[in-house]
């Protein structure tokens, strides 16, 4: 990926017409601008949204209390974290975060190494348990972003996360990632997995 | 740049390179990260710990 990123298509969820979009291998300036002034408004928004139609608070969405802002201080510099963005109509779409300093779980990759997936979020009015989202395909192009830079690294496309709940079944059933259930040592969160041969199948 | 290493640390080198599934220049480059993942940490006051669930034995480990 080139420093003016890379041109992928996302899916007008209103028309089903194609959307140009690039991904890029940052999170700068601008992407934490629009995290700031369109983001967290859209999100506002959204919870008051529910709050008033007293929605119950475990399907408020999850990553409310996410802070973008401070997660990209606390590793400035750092050579084992990466961040990728996905731009479309000149605003982020979605942001994600990867560790490169994790070792695979499942058996048959057990201490290799993988591309950890610490954040992957997408704009509020992209998110498919809130609305209509506006744009499909985020989470799969940041997702695909993951497996191309495991690859990139040697890795084979392994890659691991945990997943918030209400993003399990993205995971498990359109990612085709492993399932190695709860992890205790993780607030509980469902850990998954994503060996050589589920990550070809996905990039397929 | 020319990286000079003793027979036992090339040794390791190629260990860690077949057990990881990765070449050399990649086991470097992991080494480095990780390195300075720790270091980072340990700056801002934080301690790294090693554990043995089984032995239910945790130990610090000291870094020079």
């Amino acid at each position: 990926m080139n420093s003016s990123g890379l041109p992928i298509w996302l899916t007008d969820s209103a028309s089903g017409d194609s959307v140009p979009a690039i991904l890029v291998g940052e999170i700068g300036e601008q992407q934490l601008f629009d995290w700031q002034h369109h983001w967290r408004p859209a999100l506002e928004e959204t919870l008051a949204r529910l709050r008033a139609s007293r929605v119950p608070r475990e399907r408020w969405p999850q990553t409310a209390h996410w802070n973008w802002d401070a997660k990209m201080r606390q590793i400035e510099g750092l050579l084992a974290f990466r961040c990728f963005a996905v731009m479309a109509q000149g605003v982020t779409q979605g942001l994600m975060r990867v560790d490169l300093n994790h070792s695979a779980r499942l058996t048959e990759q057990a201490a290799k190494p993988l591309v950890y997936v610490e954040y992957l979020e997408a704009a509020p009015w992209n998110r498919a348990d809130l609305a209509t989202p506006r744009y499909r395909g985020v989470g799969t192009a940041l997702l695909t972003a993951a497996v191309d830079l495991s690859f990139q690294e040697e890795f084979l496309g392994r890659i691991g996360l945990h997943s918030l709940p209400q993003a399990e079944s993205f995971y498990r059933d359109v990612c085709g990632m492993s399932d190695l259930g709860q992890d205790a040592d993780y607030d509980r969160l469902r850990y998954f997995e994503m060996t050589s041969q589920q990550a070809a199948t996905f990039l397929e | 740049m020319t990286l000079n290493l003793s027979e036992a640390e090339m040794q390791v080198l190629d260990d860690l390179s077949a057990k990881k599934d990765l070449s050399k220049t990649a086991v470097l480059r992991q080494a480095l990260r990780l390195y300075q993942t720790i270091e980072a940490r340990l700056d801002r006051g934080h301690k790294l710990f090693i554990e043995d669930a089984a032995q239910n034995d945790k130990s610090e480990l000291m870094l020079l």
